[in-house]
């Protein structure tokens, strides 16, 4: 709450940008996987953690500096995500299919089961250490008239920005980019025109899951890494701002919508009590869900394909 | 377990059962919605909340609710309708939302009744409502039983068990549980065929979250804490990897799913003597790993329900050998069964349709000759429909004369189907009218529109796959009181006495089209042209008396062809009235009695077929100059 002065609402304002920008990056990362391949997957809140734990040891086992450890643990991630795409998902979503179950709910399951052993067997590999670090990123705050933000901050901002132009930019401007959009559009059909789909969903959990390992070694970084680091918080909003963004929204879309998200969350605390952010941002999405209008595009299409064709 | 002396081996065994009741609870809760109806939800925990919360909050703010003789069962029931209402609350925004959108709606309620109860001071945030029972003076008793050990609480939560797994079993395998599988299939071919498919969702949205709502009561009573961690999602996705596990649609299935994940705490902490740290993590991870093999190996889950079972065995075969089906041999004699039927017969068969023919003073059989002086059921006047800039249909005026078969055929995207929708209420027009019966039916639902007597096939069939065939045409037959949620309870012989004919009935539709043999077999391992007959006998269960197929003979071999025009006559001569949409010609000029042409939204042209193939413009233009 407190007093609505300019340097308050300034800093509120930054605080809300760069936290969307965390957001935008998972939410990016998330909505690629789900919308190319339609697994719902909550064990991307896992690659997240796994990362950090990941970076964490590298620094902390070998002295590795910031950089690199980021990157080993964002691509661990990626590996991670690719494995579970190609050892469980694809033959579940090919076993779903032959008995005419809901691949969908399958997957979310399966995905479930994931979360669960990673999980649990990151709480058990680390069982004697209480809470895990990322080395190497020496963080100073930064006074930029009336609001403070940090190097950290900074860092992640580019970061974000750069990883989400890039994603625009494969997807836009490279033969693999087309091939993605293809699948996302229609899988059986890619496969008339020679793209394997089942490759195409090994290179979005690839981008997917280190789009998560990046965001997840930033947050370890701003606190530390523990077993639970990419649930509940991070995975819902991730999972907020795909939807809200819509799925097969281009990645800069996406990361706006993720600021925006931030921004939002918090302007709220002028309004509501610091406890109540979190019920803000799921009563937006329960409202977005809810009084989401028809589809009147989508409609039009299925209830006149020929007419469309004809004209 | 060794060294437990006796009465501590009775409570403990005594705290697991109770653990599996509450989770049966759940679990059944969660299958009628998802299992049966295809509602996803991972938010069960959270209406289990809404029922414990709802309970601790009444027993230590006014330890008088207790002093009823129903005792704690009194405050478990409240809870029990407060989660129902809010459940019937988010029905209203998940009754058009698909699997991925329901998740993330559930998933946003979840977390959303969390954060609630976390942040309400009077619910006492992270730390929940403690100590429930001791804080009141007499404990908590039911009927004057104390429940006070794991033992006592049994015999209650087994009668509760007994009551919501009856009720599950009462909706679920049912005419009513067969509306909800029909709904799980799909939505607009139960809306076709008369059923109000929202205010099903809202029951059935509304049924299991009390049912949850309940189970989080008991597990509060059973704990005597009302706590965030009891209810949070993780609960949640426990419970959905219970009914995925034991099988959706399966309510036996959900018992094993509950049964093993709740025992493998024992198994773990007990008999593999694991450090309690260790096990708590070990199990964990046992359970994720589980749910993942299960997965691979059996995806229907343990216990698969019936139908799922045999077209996972269906699909198999028919990946092996995909070209041997042929057609039911009775169908290539349909002829010879159609001489051999005396006129008693047809009445069996078709009861309805004959007395409406029998009302017709003219009587004799409707043909050609009747068209221009057979009443008019269905009137349509200047009926309009734009999509932005696309004229779909535009100010078309259509008749429809009893015992006739009217055609509405033109090219692609003409706009003939959007008619269909457009009179049946799945489109709404933006300007016109239709009459039914001298009644204008602009504005009312599909449903609404089927229940007056105006029932429509699809061109892609939008038959029930994982039904049986015979459950399809029953989803025809309308005015079934076991449909109902009060006459399914309330009057149970009736519901029986009922369901029985409707089977009989369904049986004798099938024969008419001559599937009578495949009554047992899943919808969705019939061969296309099979699929399209059990569509016919199931528009025909609807006994409307007007009824609108669209492309009858499309992508179906020749051979069946001509026993669906075949059927589509009788169905003339019954005295129903029959408009096709159509685009094969010669199966126009075999049936109709009547044809409207169309063109880009418009009606350019009507007659006989005769007529419109001698228009000089439509023969070169569509129909090919002879």
């Amino acid at each position: 709450m407190g007093s609505v002065n300019f340097g308050n609402f300034a800093q509120l304002l930054a605080d809300g940008i760069f936290n969307g920008t965390a957001y935008g990056l998972i939410g990016v990362g998330f909505s690629i996987i789900l919308s190319v391949s339609g697994r719902f997957h909550i064990a991307y809140a896992m690659t997240y953690t796994l990362a950090a734990y990941v970076a964490a040891w590298m620094g902390t086992q070998f002295g590795m500096p910031f950089w690199p450890a980021l990157l080993i643990g964002a691509l661990a991630a990626a590996v991670a995500g690719a494995l579970m795409e190609r050892l469980i998902y694809l033959p579940l979503s090919l076993r779903a299919l032959s008995v005419g179950s809901d691949p969908l709910l399958i997957m979310f399951v399966a995905s479930l089961g994931l979360t669960v052993i990673l999980r649990n067997g990151i709480a058990l590999a680390t069982l004697s250490q209480s809470s895990v670090n990322i080395q190497g990123f020496s963080n100073q705050g930064l006074n930029w008239g009336p609001i403070t933000v940090t190097t950290l901050n900074l860092t992640m901002f580019v970061t974000t920005w750069v990883l989400v132009f890039g994603l625009w930019a494969l997807l836009n401007l490279t033969s693999l980019g087309r091939m993605v959009r293809a699948v996302r559009a229609n899988w059986e059909m890619s496969l008339c025109v020679g793209i394997d789909p089942s490759l195409i969903f090994v290179a979005v959990f690839v981008i997917g899951s280190f789009f998560s390992g990046v965001a997840g070694v930033f947050s370890a970084t701003f606190s530390s890494a523990t077993p639970e680091l990419g649930l509940n918080g991070p995975f819902f909003y991730a999972l907020v701002v795909a939807f809200v963004a819509g799925l097969t929204s281009g990645p800069i879309r996406i990361a706006l919508v993720g600021v925006a998200l931030g921004v939002v969350e918090a302007m709220s605390t002028l309004f509501l009590p610091t406890q109540f952010t979190p019920l803000v941002v799921f009563a937006i999405l329960f409202f977005y869900v809810a009084l989401r209008p028809v589809n009147f595009k989508e409609l039009r299409r299925k209830m006149l394909p020929k007419a469309q064709v004809a004209t | 377990m060794i060294g437990m002396d006796v009465p501590q081996l009775i409570q403990t065994s005594a705290t697991y059962a109770d653990n599996i009741m509450i989770f049966v609870v759940f679990a059944f809760s969660l299958n009628l919605l998802q299992g049966y109806a295809g509602q996803v939800s991972v938010a069960p925990a959270a209406f289990g909340a809404i029922g414990g919360y709802t309970l601790g909050y009444l027993v230590i703010n006014d330890t008088s609710i207790l002093n009823t003789p129903l005792g704690a069962l009194l405050p478990m029931i409240i809870g029990m309708f407060g989660a129902a209402i809010v459940g019937a609350l988010v029905a209203f925004p998940a009754l058009r939302l698909t699997t991925e959108w329901l998740i993330l709606l559930t998933l946003a309620v979840q977390t959303i009744v969390i954060s609630l109860v976390q942040t309400v001071s009077k619910l006492g945030g992270t730390y929940g409502l403690q100590n429930i029972s001791t804080g009141t003076y007499a404990g908590l008793q039911v009927f004057g039983k104390s429940l006070d050990q794991p033992a006592d609480m049994f015999p209650l939560f087994l009668v509760l068990t007994l009551i919501v797994a009856a009720v599950c079993w009462r909706m679920g395998e049912s005419p009513y549980g067969r509306v909800l599988r029909g709904i799980r299939e799909d939505e607009i071919a139960c809306r076709s065929l008369g059923k109000n498919v929202f205010l099903y969702k809202t029951v059935v949205f509304g049924v299991t979250a009390g049912m949850a709502g309940l189970a989080g009561a008991m597990q509060v009573i059973n704990i005597s804490v009302a706590s965030p961690p009891l209810f949070d999602f993780s609960i949640s996705s426990t419970i959905v990897a219970m009914v995925v596990i034991g099988g959706a649609g399966n309510l036996w299935g959900s018992i094993i799913g509950v049964a093993v994940l709740v025992l493998m705490e024992p198994l773990f902490e007990h008999v593999l003597n694991f450090g309690a740290d260790q096990a708590a993590l070990w199990r964990l991870i046992a359970f994720g790993a589980m749910l993942i093999i299960v997965l691979l190996v059996r995806p229907a889950g343990l216990l698969p329900d019936k139908v799922t079972r045999s077209l996972g065995k269906t699909l198999a075969k028919t990946k092996d050998k995909p070209d041997d089906f042929v057609p039911h041999p009775d169908l290539e004699e349909m002829h010879v069964i159609e001489e051999h039927l005396t006129p008693a017969d047809k009445v069996q068969v078709m009861p309805r349709a004959v007395a409406i023919a029998d009302k017709n003073s003219n009587g004799q059989s409707a043909g050609t000759a009747v068209t221009g002086t057979a009443d008019v059921v269905l009137t349509v006047k200047g009926l309009s429909k734009r999509f932005g800039g696309i004229v779909a249909a535009e100010n078309l005026d259509i008749e429809l004369r009893r015992g006739t078969i009217t055609a509405l055929v033109g090219p692609n995207g003409a706009g003939k189907t959007t008619v269909f929708n457009l009179i049946t209420g799945a489109i709404r027009p933006d300007a016109g009218e239709v009459f039914l019966g001298g009644e204008n039916i602009v504005g009312l639902t599909p449903d609404k529109v089927a229940k007056r007597g105006m029932a429509r096939s699809f061109q892609a069939v939008r038959i029930f796959p994982r039904l049986s065939v015979l459950e399809n045409v029953a989803l025809g037959v309308q005015h079934q009181p076991g449909e109902k949620i009060v006459q399914l309870f309330g009057n149970i012989p009736r519901t029986m006495k009922v369901e029985k004919e409707v089977r009989e009935r369904s049986r004798e539709w099938l024969s008419f089209v001559g599937m009578a043999d495949f009554v047992d077999q899943p919808a969705g391992g019939l061969a296309f042209g099979q699929q399209k007959l059990v569509a016919l006998a199931r528009v025909l269960a609807t006994e409307a008396e007007v009824l609108l197929l669209d492309e009858p003979a499309s992508g179906i071999d020749h051979q069946w062809v001509n026993v669906m025009l075949g059927l589509i006559e009788q169905i003339r001569e019954q005295g129903r009235t029959v408009c096709i949409v159509e685009h094969n010609l010669h199966v126009v000029e075999r049936l109709a009695d009547h044809t409207y042409f169309m063109e880009l939204g418009r009606i350019t042209a009507q007659g006989s077929f005769a007529e419109l193939t001698t228009d000089k413009r439509l023969a070169e233009a569509y129909f090919g100059t002879a």
